[in-house]
This record gives structure tokens, C-alpha cells and sequence, in this order.
């Protein structure tokens, strides 16, 4: 009887050094993991010299707001840095624009409409997503320039709006849009693309916003597209920019944090605001619940 | 049989608006898809320089037999897959590790998948950028190393030592997206119905064995889809090597495929041997996607 009892006791204890085992691993590795984080914020409040100091002083003793207006202002004082913050922001969204609206006309096209060929188009759709970029970015750059789009936004953003991904997305939740409601519009009197403009797409906002927020973060952090193509330092992304920045002998590592920082901020916004449509593991499981 | 006639070219006049629909993502893909793997191809069987002023000259393989030959591909090739494993086997592992344990807390789900995703939304230059200066010999880094093993002031030379550069790279990589793929695990996960595991504990198997004879097998699937992907990734990296190299780092170790094919088009012009290795790219990473959707076809799991 008493060794059943003690042996009930150990698998308890046993299990109970599991369970905080498993939460310090957890707890430990994130801390892994939001340490750089939380360093590049209190690096962007301190100087240079600071930043280097043995031990660091994870608790900044002032708050150097140079760094910012360094940062902002660049080395040079061209304000490059605040420019391509307003390129990137101009091209991510309009490729998010541009690459929702393609997706879902052709996810509405796929789904809703019965034509000879339409297995053949999705399954050619599909099979570009076999064809990897940077496979491809020598041949596209040559393209982009013999088409004169060479330095500007057009060339920046068009080659990318046609996306396997998306449209693969769009389709799956037009399938799912009921008929009766594309019909009854139909009966009366609209045409086939005032269907989709103000009956299909209207509602198909979850749809949408996952994508959208999924498009907007790949090209706010497109670097190899923009370092192909882009000359002029007017027209700078903010990747493209910083590995400039990063290259440049005089640095000042608190106005690189200051730049990361600034950088980062559209991103968490986006992030903190829809972070379900990034994780949407949480969503599935949460369901299940 | 007029009303039926009626129907049948209503029927054929809507389906019309589909293939209009369709067609304009047709003519982007052509174009900016299949055109430029097409031209891959051929340029790869010419010598072409940009900006020279001969005329591109039919070379059959030679590209692809030069490349064979040269010890800056084969540098690439070696600094590539170094990269890739090292990055994706913890990746894989981690990740699945981080999904179960978080499944088996009740509290603070959400939280911590919000935590471990974070890094992903962050430039991957901006990451670079930041793990650069960790890895300055004054920085955290080389604190932390010391810290933990008990040294004083030995520099561990993150971005100078060959090998700790590659590392430093993974390093980096490892963290920006070691949260997405347990997010991806985590969605598998919940696939599994709970009574399984129950049921299993019910007959008295303890947690590990459950893990081991249960959970692992059927997450089989998406085990191997996930590992596919990272792959996948993994052998496209670009901005975490290139970021290192501005900043001062010596090529050798880290210029990984992508970097290669972009020096030898940009820096030295050679168009024809960049899309023969443009072409090897392709072929590799078709591979595995193929691979990768043979196995989502068979992913019926039967419980």
C-alpha cells in the first residue's frame, strides 16, 4: 500500500519538475528573444559611447534624443532617411492595393465563373509559386530596364501585384461566398463587375485584411528588389537605405538604433492592431477551445 | 428548347466574364513569371555581359561547365547549405518544441506566440542591422558569453572568425522567424484532437510517451511540410548576408547563392553565368516544392 503511495508521489513531484521546466524554458527563450528588441529601444536613448560601455546600461542615464534627429536627418543633412520612409510607406501600400485587388479578381473569376480552361489557368497560377524570386531577379531586372521602368515606383511595384499567393487566398473564400447573393444581383440588372466591386468584395473584409497585412509586411521589407533597381537616393526604400547607412565608416550606433526604431514603428502598429491575422495558429486553436 | 437556348447563352456570356477577370493576372504572370524563368534559361546558354558591346555568343553548357569548375560557386554552394542546415534543423526543432509546450499551458497562449512572432515583423535589414552591433566586441554579445561561462574580456569575434560569422548569421535568422514556424506548428497541433491524447494518457501512458508514440507520428505531416518550407527559406536568404557584408563582414563565409548570383550580375556583369546559376536555383527549390506539395496531397490522416 505505502510504496503505491510513494510511488504516486514521485510521479507527481516528477511531473511537477516537468511543468516548471517547461516554463522556464519558455519564459527563458523569450526572453532570447525580445532582449535585441528591447536593447534597440534603449540603444536609440543613449550615445554612442554608452552603448559600447562595459557592462551595458540597460537602464539609459539620459535621453539622448539626438540620435533621432540624426537619424531623421541623416549624415549628410539631405533628410534621406525621412524620405525613404515615405517611399516605403507609398510603395508597400500601393503594392498591397494592387496585389489584393488582382488576387481577388482573379480568386472571384476562378470561383464564381464556370469557363473552358479554368483548372488549366489555376494550375499554371499555382505553379509560379514553384518559380523563387531571386531565381528570377536577374532576368526581371533586365526586363524593368529594357521597359524603361528603371528607378521608379512602376517598376518597383508592378512586377510584384501578380501573387500565386493571393489569389490562391481569394479564391479559397469566394468558393465559400453564397451564390444567391451574386444571383439575385444578377436578376436585377447588374453587370458581372459591379457584382464583384460592390457585392463580392465589399464583403469579403477578413479576407483582405489577413492579406493585406501579409502583402504590406513582405514589401515593407523587400530589400533585394529595390537594391536592383533603384539608383537614385531620392528614391530609397528604407531596407535599401540602411544597408547603405550600415556601410558608411562613421557610424553612430545610437542614431542606427534611433533609424531601426523609426523604422520598426509602422510595422508594430500594424502588428499590435490585426495581430490575429498573423497568428492565426491562435485563431484555429482558440476555436477549438 | 428555346428557354434551354436562352439559358445556354446566358450561361456562356457570364462564364466570358470570368476568363476577363482572369486574364489580367494572366498576362502579369507571362510576363513578369514565366517570361523571366524562360530567359534564365536561354541567357544561361549564352555569354552575355551587360553593357558590353558584343553581341551575346551561343556558348551551349559552358556557363554551366565553368560553374562546375569554379571554387567561388562551389564556395557559395558549401556557405549556402552550411547556412540552410544550421539554420533550419534548430528552427524545425525549436519551433516544434516551443508549439507543444505552449499547448500545454493553460494561460498565456496568446502572449507567448505574440512574443516569439514579433522578430518577424521586423525589417530584415533593421534585424541585421541590430544584431550587428550585438555582435560588436564591446556589445551584449560577447557580455553574455562571458557572463554565463564565468570569462572576463574574451571576445568571441562574431563578425572576424569564419565560422562564428556564418553562425552569427543563423544566429540572427534563427530568431527572426523561429516564432513563425511554431505558430505554424501550433496550427498543425490543434489538428489533433485532444481525445487522442486523453485517451492515451487513459491507458496510462505518461506525457512523454504520448509525445513520442502519439503526438509525434501524426504530426508527421505537417512535421515534414514545415521542415520543407524552412528549407525552402532557408536557401533563398539574402538580406542578412548581404546587411553583414556592407557593414564590413568578409564575403567568403557567408556569400550564400543569392548573394553570388547578385555579385556576378551587378558587380561583374556576367548575365550569362548569373542565370545559369539563376537556373540551378530553380531547379533545387522546384524540387522541394514539389516535394512539399506531393506531401500536403497525402496529409489525410485518419484518426
Amino acid at each position: 500500500m505505502s510504496q503505491k503511495n510513494i510511488k504516486n508521489a514521485l510521479t507527481e513531484l516528477f511531473s511537477l519538475i516537468i511543468d516548471i521546466g517547461i516554463w522556464i524554458f519558455l519564459i527563458g527563450f523569450a526572453i532570447f528573444v525580445l532582449v535585441p528588441v528591447v536593447f534597440m529601444f534603449t540603444a536609440s536613448l543613449m550615445p554612442a559611447r554608452d552603448i559600447m560601455s562595459i557592462p551595458y546600461p540597460w537602464i539609459p542615464r539620459t535621453l539622448h534624443l539626438q540620435n533621432f534627429w540624426q537619424a531623421i536627418r541623416g549624415n549628410d543633412g539631405r533628410f534621406l532617411f525621412s524620405r525613404s520612409i515615405i517611399n516605403s510607406l507609398i510603395v508597400a501600400s500601393l503594392t498591397t492595393v494592387g496585389t489584393v485587388f488582382l488576387s481577388a479578381l482573379t480568386g472571384f473569376g476562378l470561383a464564381k465563373y464556370k469557363f473552358k480552361g479554368r483548372n488549366f489557368v489555376f494550375l499554371t497560377i499555382l505553379s509560379t509559386m514553384m518559380i523563387p524570386f531571386e531565381a528570377i531577379m536577374i532576368p526581371l531586372y533586365l526586363l524593368v530596364i529594357n521597359i524603361g521602368w528603371q528607378d521608379t515606383y512602376t517598376g518597383l511595384i508592378v512586377p510584384l501585384i501578380a501573387s500565386a499567393f493571393g489569389i490562391f487566398v481569394m479564391r479559397q473564400f469566394f468558393i465559400t461566398f453564397p451564390d444567391e447573393f451574386i444571383d439575385h444581383a444578377r436578376i436585377d440588372g447588374a453587370n458581372e463587375f459591379m457584382i464583384f466591386w460592390k457585392i463580392a468584395l465589399p464583403n469579403s473584409k477578413p479576407a483582405v485584411a489577413a492579406l493585406s497585412v501579409l502583402t504590406f509586411r513582405a514589401q515593407w521589407d523587400n530589400l533585394i528588389w529595390p537594391l536592383l533597381i533603384i539608383q537614385s537616393p531620392e528614391k530609397k526604400t528604407i531596407p535599401l537605405y540602411i544597408s547603405q547607412f550600415a556601410s558608411e565608416k562613421y557610424t553612430n550606433e545610437g542614431a542606427l538604433m534611433a533609424a531601426a526604431v523609426i523604422a520598426s514603428i509602422p510595422m508594430i502598429v500594424i502588428f499590435l492592431s490585426f495581430t490575429k491575422y498573423f497568428i492565426t495558429g491562435a485563431e484555429l486553436f482558440t476555436g477549438r477551445k | 428548347m428555346e428557354g434551354r437556348m436562352k439559358k445556354k447563352s446566358l450561361e456562356k456570356k457570364i462564364s466570358i466574364w470570368g476568363i476577363i477577370f482572369v486574364l489580367p493576372s494572366m498576362v502579369l504572370f507571362s510576363v513578369f513569371s514565366f517570361y523571366p524563368i524562360a530567359y534564365a534559361f536561354l541567357v544561361s546558354l549564352y555569354k552575355k555581359e551587360l553593357l558590353s558591346l558584343e553581341s551575346p555568343k551561343f556558348v551551349g553548357l559552358k556557363n554551366y561547365i565553368r560553374l562546375l569548375q569554379s571554387e567561388s560557386f562551389w564556395n557559395s554552394v558549401i556557405a549556402t547549405l552550411k547556412f540552410a542546415l544550421g539554420t533550419f534543423v534548430p528552427m524545425v526543432v525549436f519551433s516544434l518544441l516551443l508549439a507543444t509546450f505552449i499547448l500545454g499551458r493553460k494561460r498565456f497562449q496568446k502572449l507567448f506566440q505574440m512574443i516569439y512572432y514579433s522578430p518577424a515583423i521586423m525589417q530584415s535589414a533593421v534585424a541585421a542591422l541590430v544584431w550587428l552591433i550585438i555582435f560588436d566586441p564591446r556589445s551584449i554579445a560577447n557580455q553574455f558569453m562571458n557572463f554565463i561561462l564565468g570569462t572576463k574580456g574574451v571576445d568571441y569575434k562574431w563578425l572576424v572568425n569564419e565560422n562564428m560569422l556564418v553562425l552569427s548569421t543563423i544566429i540572427v535568422y534563427f530568431w527572426k522567424y523561429v516564432g513563425y514556424f511554431t505558430v505554424l506548428f501550433l496550427a498543425g497541433l490543434a489538428s489533433i484532437p485532444r481525445e487522442i491524447n486523453e485517451a492515451a494518457r487513459i491507458d496510462g501512458a505518461n506525457r512523454f510517451q504520448t509525445f513520442i508514440h502519439i503526438t509525434l507520428p501524426l504530426l508527421k505531416p505537417t512535421t515534414t511540410l514545415v521542415s520543407i518550407t524552412a528549407m525552402i527559406q532557408c536557401l533563398r536568404t539574402f538580406s542578412t548576408q548581404y546587411l553583414f557584408v556592407q557593414a564590413g563582414a568578409s564575403i567568403k563565409p557567408i556569400e550564400v547563392i543569392t548573394l553570388n548570383i547578385y555579385n556576378t550580375a551587378v558587380r561583374d556583369r556576367n548575365i550569362g553565368r548569373a542565370s545559369a546559376m539563376s537556373v540551378l536555383l530553380f531547379l533545387v527549390i522546384m524540387l522541394l516544392t514539389i516535394i512539399q506539395l506531393k506531401i500536403s496531397r497525402s496529409e489525410e490522416t485518419y484518426y
